[in-house]
């Protein structure tokens, strides 16, 4: 097998850890965690313009390519994705529905960026804060001179919250409903054009045939846009539930408007959503929670409600347990308590790479080590759920960023 | 028994944790019915079917007063389609076997909080999640007065709730507050007169077109329509002063009055009973009368009964109108039924006192032609319990609001280990009988005959009092047991002098 086309092939041993110079270098690594939740054990990774060229088993290596030899027990694994941070960003919000605002626009480069990465964490979607419906989340690099370099894409989702309140549902649905109101406005609107065209035409049938107007809509409200863009599929909505019944208000405010939604359950006090598990189950769609025990309200009985979330059908998102540093410092330690909790390691692996990426609509690009991805990627010591065990290194677009592996 | 699939559900969640096991023993056991072999698929398809529930071999308390034996009840789509004898079951119903048990209307608490998570508009904010309600549920309790929403305890939905958002029409008259008395009177004497002058217009325009319609100025529309019989006043009122003067004024405009309280109400029974009063008593209030009065007064366990064979509809709702586990345990909504005990044990019939928590309780909330008892027609708001419903040992094994099962007992956590149902996993393998305590007592002889005699001396004093034999954890299935209780009281009492000796 040929590691790349332009390089002719060559089963040669790598050279001693060479540093990495310009933008073509190769990862061998014992075991590579893919984010799938596989493995892939002797890898070889060829990275060029901080993105995966190729990958395999054993590739054999041209001579001449910087190669980073990995140690034995060394594990890489894809880095981890945070869809669901606000850490590097102030201030409050409102209580209303505001779906137009972008986070992007209170982004700024800071040092707290660093956080993530020291941590792991190479790619971060970041919503706006505030109750009701606050507004749009970026999904962000956490590394960058300028908000424009660290925007991965704009718009990932929509956050949406809803209680147990008929305000809550009224923003979902009032928003929806503007959207109908629209819709039946730019229908008035042609309507009379099409009528004055047919009078105008009738009027001067044979003087004027100059003026091909063409009709256009009057523009929607950039409140109600981003509601055209739920029901395009252009945008996906994170709502934000507080127990059980605010997800069957959930279903209810929705009635039968059909788009992309997704969950955010927060874990970090009792809740009582395992009554909702199975349906929400059966929709398939993700789930952020964070790697935590809880009880069943009111009682000692332990749950572990992402084990059986993952389980019921739906695709687990895990978030660091509190949007802190210390949350992120401990963030895979945690994700191994659950495990060790009956949670599935692939479903976790995932959970943290994988699933939050593709949440974010990502997944082409990253969240999973293969052909065509971004070099993003994580070297540990050894398991990356031991708590024992070392981040060694954080990849950023084939760059090193943190860790003692510098070149 | 087939519970369809979010039932399923919802019973196994509990569950896990405690006996892997039981998940999927508890509904294939409960699946005796013929009709059903294979429950879990049937499961699986039932979601796009009418829903059809029909309740097998139970013993059916219509509330009314008529009691079926071995009856089947057939629900289609949240109403009560047929119950009897000799009704068709189709095969696509869900059949739960219920034989042994009892089937009651469920229950209703003119007051409460606390159940439906919250207050206000329910359809935007209840938690039909919520731990109270699955324990107002426990206690056979499905629909609820929250405020002056009447609103069924339909666990898991947030839509269909309300019956009837105002329940009252709250009316203050009391002796200490002369002033509200009078405005009550003049607005009622207002109204009286507004109606006299209407009807005697109505009567004009026929004759005469130009007759003018009187006017409503400075009319109290509140006191028109409880005039006119559209809605009936509630009063609170405890004391024989203050009852006395609600009947009279009741009888003088002609209305019948809801007292709530109705403490000193068996001190001027006949009264309210003229007045048609209808009182909500907490039969185990209790309060000294005043000393420096002569007359009767204070509370009294005989009230219910007095009022009840003067003529007044008696509702009972307990001492406390929410789920409180500590504290006040025992006088709370878990307990309606309990309460409505009380009123028995102070000699209102029994029948009255299964009437005074269903029907005449939906009487009084004015929805009374939906829920309260068991008639075709009406919703299928139904609890199942294993022995007399008003017995303090009595639990409620399922509770069914539009016929759909939103309480099994041994799918919740609260009481599932209590007794369990003989088919359930949390059985022990030898049965035992309410009340009683000690299986290792039993061994020396043979464990089944052994069992039904272990009966504590409660269950004496009760057996007695109620002239019922509720024998409520009874296995249906099981034709020994019956025969069982009658000879053991002699045979065994020698041995089980040291259970007894502890009571």
């Amino acid at each position: 097998m040929i590691l790349s086309p332009l390089l002719l092939l060559g089963p040669i041993a790598a050279a001693p850890a060479a540093p990495v110079q310009g933008d073509l270098f190769v990862i061998k690594a014992p075991r590579v965690e893919l984010g799938d939740g596989e493995v892939m054990e002797h890898a070889v990774i060829l990275v060029e313009d901080g993105e995966i060229v190729t990958m395999g088993q054993d590739l054999p290596v041209e001579r001449g390519i910087p190669v980073v030899e990995l140690e034995e027990g060394q594990v890489v694994m894809p880095g981890l994705v945070n869809p669901y941070s606000r850490y590097g960003m102030l201030g409050g919000g409102y209580n209303d529905s505001r779906p137009q605002v972008m986070a992007s626009a209170e982004l700024y480069p800071s040092a707290a960026y660093k956080a993530f990465l020291e941590n792991g964490v190479t790619t971060v979607g970041q919503y706006p804060a505030g109750q009701g419906i606050p507004g749009q989340a970026v999904a962000v690099r956490p590394k960058g001179d300028s908000s424009e370099e660290m925007i991965v894409e704009d718009g990932v989702y929509l956050k949406v919250v809803m209680r147990n309140s008929s305000s809550a549902k009224r923003n979902l649905r009032d928003g929806f409903k503007k959207a109908d109101d629209h819709l039946e406005k730019v229908e008035k609107e042609r309507e009379k054009f099409d009528k004055a065209q047919a009078k105008a035409k009738s009027d001067k049938k044979k003087s004027s045939s100059k003026s091909k107007a063409t009709f256009t809509p009057p523009p929607a409200d950039p409140r109600v846009q981003p509601f055209f863009d739920l029901r395009e599929g252009k945008l996906r909505a994170l709502v934000s539930i507080r127990n059980a019944a605010s997800y069957a208000h959930l279903v209810d405010a929705i009635g039968d408007e059909e788009f992309e939604w997704h969950l955010r359950i927060p874990l970090t006090r009792d809740i009582d959503v395992f009554h909702v598990a199975d349906e929400v189950g059966e929709r398939g769609c993700f789930v952020l929670m964070e790697p935590l025990i809880t009880l069943v309200p009111g009682t000692l009985r332990q749950r572990n409600l992402p084990a059986e979330f993952e389980r019921a059908g739906a695709k687990l998102v895990l978030l660091p347990r509190t949007d802190s540093k210390a949350g992120f410092e401990s963030f895979l330690e945690d994700v191994g308590v659950m495990i060790g909790a009956g949670l599935d390691r692939k479903a976790a692996v995932r959970a943290i790479t994988h699933n939050p990426a593709t949440f974010m609509g990502l997944g082409d690009r990253l969240g999973t080590l293969s052909e065509g991805k971004r070099a993003n990627l994580l070297i540990f010591s050894g398991d990356p759920f031991q708590p024992d065990t070392k981040l060694d290194a954080v990849m950023l677009d084939g760059k090193f960023v943190s860790g003692d592996m510098d070149q | 028994m087939h519970l369809r699939p979010n039932q399923q559900r919802r019973a196994s969640r509990p569950m896990r944790l405690l006996v892997a096991a039981s998940l999927f023993l508890t509904p294939a056991a409960l699946a005796s019915a013929p009709l059903d072999d294979e429950p879990a698929k049937e499961a699986e398809s039932e979601e796009d079917k009418e829903e059809v529930l029909a309740l097998k071999g139970g013993e059916i308390h219509t509330g009314l007063g008529g009691v079926l034996r071995d009856a089947t009840i057939l629900v289609r789509d949240g109403k009560i389609e047929a119950f009897g004898y000799d009704v068709d079951v189709p095969e696509d119903a869900e059949v739960v076997d219920v034989s042994g048990m009892r089937v009651y209307p469920g229950l209703i608490a003119v007051g409460s909080f606390g159940l439906f998570g919250s207050s206000g508009n329910l359809d935007d904010s209840v938690d039909p999640y919520n731990q109270n309600m699955t324990l107002a549920l426990a206690a056979g309790i499905t629909t609820a007065v929250d405020g002056n929403t009447v609103a069924k305890l339909k666990r898991g939905h947030v839509q269909g709730l309300v019956v009837n958002t105002s329940a009252f029409e709250s009316l203050s008259y009391s002796n200490g507050n002369p002033q509200g008395q009078l405005k009550v009177e003049e607005d009622l004497k207002g109204a009286a007169d507004y109606i006299r002058a209407f009807r005697a217009w109505e009567d004009e325009k026929k004759s005469n077109k130009e007759a003018k319609e009187p006017s409503k100025k400075g009319v109290d529309q509140k006191s028109v329509k409880i005039l006119r019989g559209e809605v009936r006043p509630r009063f609170n009122a405890d004391s024989r002063t203050d009852l006395l003067e609600i009947a009279h004024l009741a009888q003088r405009f002609g209305f019948r009055p809801i007292i709530s309280g109705c403490r000193e109400g068996w001190t001027v029974a006949d009264e309210l009973g003229r007045a048609g009063a209808t009182a909500i008593v907490t039969p185990r209030s209790r309060r000294p009368k005043d000393e420096s009065l002569l007359r009767d007064g204070g509370s009294s366990i005989e009230n219910a009964a007095t009022l009840y064979s003067h003529g007044v509809n008696v509702v009972v709702v307990p001492g406390s109108r929410g789920i409180s586990l500590g504290g006040i345990v025992g006088t709370d909504l878990l307990h309606l039924p309990v309460e409505a005990g009380f009123a028995i044990r102070g000699g209102l019939p029994e029948l009255a006192g299964l009437r005074s928590i269903t029907i005449e309780a939906a009487r009084v909330l004015g929805v009374d032609y939906r829920i309260g008892s068991i008639e075709v027609g009406k919703d299928a708001d139904l609890i199942v319990t294993d022995g007399d419903l008003l017995h303090y040992q009595t639990f409620v094994q399922w509770a069914i609001v539009d016929g759909e099962i939103v309480y099994d007992k041994q799918a919740e956590m609260f009481f599932a280990h209590i007794r369990p149902r003989p088919e359930s996993s949390l059985a022990p393998a030898e049965r035992m009988d309410a009340g009683e305590e000690a299986p290792a007592e039993a061994p020396e002889e043979e464990p089944v005959e052994e069992n039904p005699e272990d009966e504590t001396p409660e269950e004496e004093t009760t057996g007695g009092g109620d002239g019922e034999e509720p024998q409520p954890s009874e296995d249906p299935e099981e034709p020994e047991d019956p025969e069982e209780p009658e000879d053991p009281e002699e045979s065994e009492d020698p041995d089980e002098s040291s259970t007894t000796a502890g009571n």
